[in-house]
């Protein structure tokens, strides 16, 4: 009877196409859609050469430092500056035009126009800043030329501390792709979302859910092997479709789990056994209608995930920093904190932190489920 | 009167999904638009940065923590190194700076201490690099002429003080404007979800077989009927679009009372207009409630990634906008952000948003020739 239920339970979800929609597809359309969008948004976020451009006055033509500074930056294919030298005419079309971020006029003081305020704006003031800088250090020994030790050499030594790098040492994790965090809330929200299939299997073993489910109630078989059987079936539809978005994400989509393979594996079935003791408890708890269910699920997965970052990446770090029990309860963010520290982190406490948190998570609403499914009986129905 | 009042019961039923997709609005594109550009006036941009000092705070490192607080928005993070780096990759701080113990003592030992850094590697970490960079610099140029600590501090304060002259061109209230587009943007979204979804099930109820069957034996003439509920639905998208203007003039501000403001609204009414017929021709086409709640997902969403609703166009690759071509909440989309930036409205200026209007209502044709085309074939199949 076990293997019985459980073919027809898997046969039954398999062809119901909305729940495969929902469960399969949608999850794998929003990946792609999630792809699209944000697949060049951390590059548009680095530093990328400026187009800028130079006003040829006498005062310019005449300082070296300035020539030579500007000339340097805008050498190479990954140059700050890509420079162009014109009048102040054709710099302010070309400023209008947007052709440039900026252009800079040198004359008793260096000016620089803008159109608008901006991140890159301000690097250029600040750049044309240093080189005002250096210039000025260089007056001003020039003027004092008391010290101890000859021009020459402090000349050089000024060359030589402007040539080479600042004391700084970068030691930032490589993996910082922010982008991630979507496509971890994506396999939370299809992981929770399996809770639709644990529910929709489980309504076809319960008397007062189904016309199939009073069939089962009155046959002479064990309840405990019929919702056993469902609840495994479910989970393997489950697990399917979770396999396929992982394929999916990693071969198609270049989605980066880090490298430890069999945890992620270990964290996809943990969170989809959370997801599916989730749809299980809501079926069992309510005595409402399936459509009622459903949308009970899909809002709180979806709730779970905009709390764990799908709709704003930086969610999840404001509910962290300021409400923490909140994603502590949360089982959508369970599973988002587990890729992303599989991702991020070098060690593995927090990952484990998150399966021991989502076994606990699924053990409750296990818990809760059989206390309200046993020994339901009804004279009538 | 009875088709508007039965229009209005449907409705009613459906009024906890606009209400989401308002809140939503609001959220996202109403608290959620903060920008990095001020007002009419140069302001600098400052990057969100940490410093976690070793040292004591005296001297030489005193002033560089000053000169770093001066120049970007300081962070408060917990005091743990795995509060720091989950800060650091959800950017909500773009460089943390650690000095080391003992680091006045080295540098005026002329060690030149180095100094470890994290960084987000973008332009925000760029410029607080820059920023630093530069304070080094400076400081180990007057190392060499200057051997008292005071004296040195002072000429390095001195000279990172002289700013160049900024003029900025453009006196355009770029922060509101920004603002204002980003909402009409997201509100890409809400409209044609909104509209999509009621106006579809509306007309998926209309179309059950037991009210479909009464309401064609009923006295009332079935051109009467359709016209009243296409009335209705017009009406109800009508309310939709005014509810997000007046709701947009709250949360953006009063640039909607503008001539800029005049645009962003014609624009959203057309594209509002475009909404309601892409509903008809769904709900003309599909009547099963499941597949439309899909279908109203898997268009809404398409449309916002791909266009530029939830991410700004200027990020989207050029792969994408493309495709996106085919869309009209491209065209859509691509009217705000020109707006944003317009500063005279003469004909020159106005033509790239004639040619975009002319586009939506060339899709809105289009879409009613497809739903009277698909109506009058379901009709013959009858």
């Amino acid at each position: 009877m076990f293997f019985h239920n459980f073919k027809y339970t898997f046969l039954t979800l398999f062809k119901n196409k909305m729940l495969i929609f929902w469960t399969f597809a949608f999850p794998i359309l929003l990946g792609t859609f999630f792809q699209m969008a944000f697949q060049d948004i951390e590059n548009s976020e680095t530093l990328h050469t400026m187009n800028i451009a130079v006003v040829k006055t006498d005062t310019f033509e005449n300082h070296n430092i300035w020539k030579e500074t500007i000339q340097n930056l805008s050498e190479g294919s990954d140059s700050l500056f890509s420079t162009v030298y014109v009048n102040e005419e054709e710099a302010r079309k070309q400023l209008e035009e947007e052709d440039i971020i900026g252009y800079l006029k040198l004359e008793d003081t260096p000016k620089i126009v803008v159109k608008k305020s901006g991140i890159y704006q301000t690097i250029f003031k600040s750049v044309i800043e240093e080189i005002n800088a250096q210039e000025l250090m260089l007056n001003q020994m020039i003027q004092n030329g008391d010290f101890a030790v000859d021009y020459s050499t402090i000349y050089q030594k000024i060359e030589e501390i402007t040539k080479k790098e600042a004391p700084i040492l970068n030691i930032s994790r490589a993996n910082l792709s922010y982008t991630m965090i979507e496509f971890y809330t994506l396999i939370a929200m299809a992981a929770l979302y399996g809770g639709i299939l644990g529910m929709t299997a489980l309504n076809q073993v319960l008397a007062n859910m189904s016309h199939n489910g009073k069939r089962v109630a009155v046959s002479p078989v064990s309840k405990g092997k019929l919702v056993l059987s469902s609840i495994l079936a479910s989970y393997i539809v489950q697990l399917i479709g979770i396999a396929l978005l992982f394929i999916f994400t990693i071969f198609v989509l270049k989605v980066d789990y880090g490298t430890h393979l069999a945890l992620v594996l270990l964290l996809a079935l943990t969170g989809s056994l959370a997801g599916l003791s989730m749809g299980v408890t809501i079926a069992s708890i309510l005595k409402t209608s399936e459509n009622v269910k459903t949308g009970i699920i899909i809002s709180i997965t979806m709730l779970g995930c905009f709390l764990s970052g799908m709709m704003g990446i930086t969610m999840k770090y404001i509910i962290d920093k300021n409400i923490p029990i909140l994603n502590k309860i949360n089982s959508a963010s369970m599973i988002t904190d587990g890729f992303y520290a599989l991702y991020y982190y070098d060690t593995l406490d927090r990952f484990y932190f998150n399966i021991v948190s989502l076994l606990l998570f699924a053990t409750i609403m296990v818990v809760i489920s059989i206390f309200c499914l046993r020994r339901q009986k009804y004279d009538s129905i | 009167m009875t088709v508007f009042k039965t229009f209005l019961k449907v409705l009613n039923k459906y009024k906890g999904t606009l209400i989401l997709y308002t809140v939503i609005l609001i959220f996202f594109a109403g608290f959620n638009i903060e920008t990095n550009d001020t007002g009419t006036d140069f302001v600098s941009s400052k990057p969100d940065v940490l410093i976690v000092n070793q040292d004591e705070e005296v001297g030489i490192t005193k002033s560089l923590v000053h000169y770093m607080e001066d120049h970007s928005n300081m962070v408060a993070i917990k005091d743990t190194e795995e509060a720091r780096d989950d800060a650091l990759f959800y950017r909500d701080v773009n460089y943390i700076i650690y000095i080391p113990a003992h680091y006045r003592e080295d540098f005026l030992a002329g060690k030149n201490p180095v100094i470890v850094v994290k960084s987000t590697g973008d332009y925000q970490s760029s410029l607080a690099e820059l920023l630093l960079t530069r304070y080094l610099k400076l400081a180990e140029f007057y190392q060499i002429i200057e051997v008292n600590e005071d004296a040195l501090i002072e000429q390095i304060e001195t000279t990172l003080s002289k700013e160049p002259v900024v003029e900025m061109t453009s006196h355009l209230d770029r922060n509101q404007l920004e603002k204002a587009t980003r909402y009409f943007n997201f509100a890409n979204y809400c409209i044609l979800a909104g509209c999509i979804y009621v106006v579809c099930f509306i007309l998926s109820s209309f179309k059950t077989k037991g009210v479909h069957k009464r309401t064609i034996i009923s006295s009332t003439n079935y051109k009467t009927f359709n016209r009243k509920l296409l009335l209705s639905n017009a009406l109800f998208a009508f309310v939709l679009w005014a509810f997000y203007i007046v709701l947009g003039i709250i949360l953006v501000g009063d640039v909607l009372l503008s001539m800029h403001g005049i645009f962003y609204a014609i624009n959203s009414f057309l594209f509002t207009l475009c909404a309601l017929t892409i509903a008809f021709l769904i709900g003309n086409a599909i009547a099963n409630k499941n597949a439309i709640s899909g279908l109203v997902n898997v268009i809404a969403l398409g449309s916002s990634f791909l266009c530029g609703a939830f991410v700004p166009m200027e990020w989207l690759p050029d792969k994408v906008l493309a495709i996106a071509h085919i869309l009209p909440s491209y065209w859509y989309i691509k009217t705000n952000e020109y707006l944003k930036g317009l500063e005279v409205f003469d004909m020159d200026a106005l033509k790239p948003i004639i040619c975009n209007m002319g586009v939506i209502v060339v899709f809105i044709v289009i879409f009613i020739i497809l739903t009277n085309f698909i109506s009058h074939k379901k009709q013959i199949q009858k």
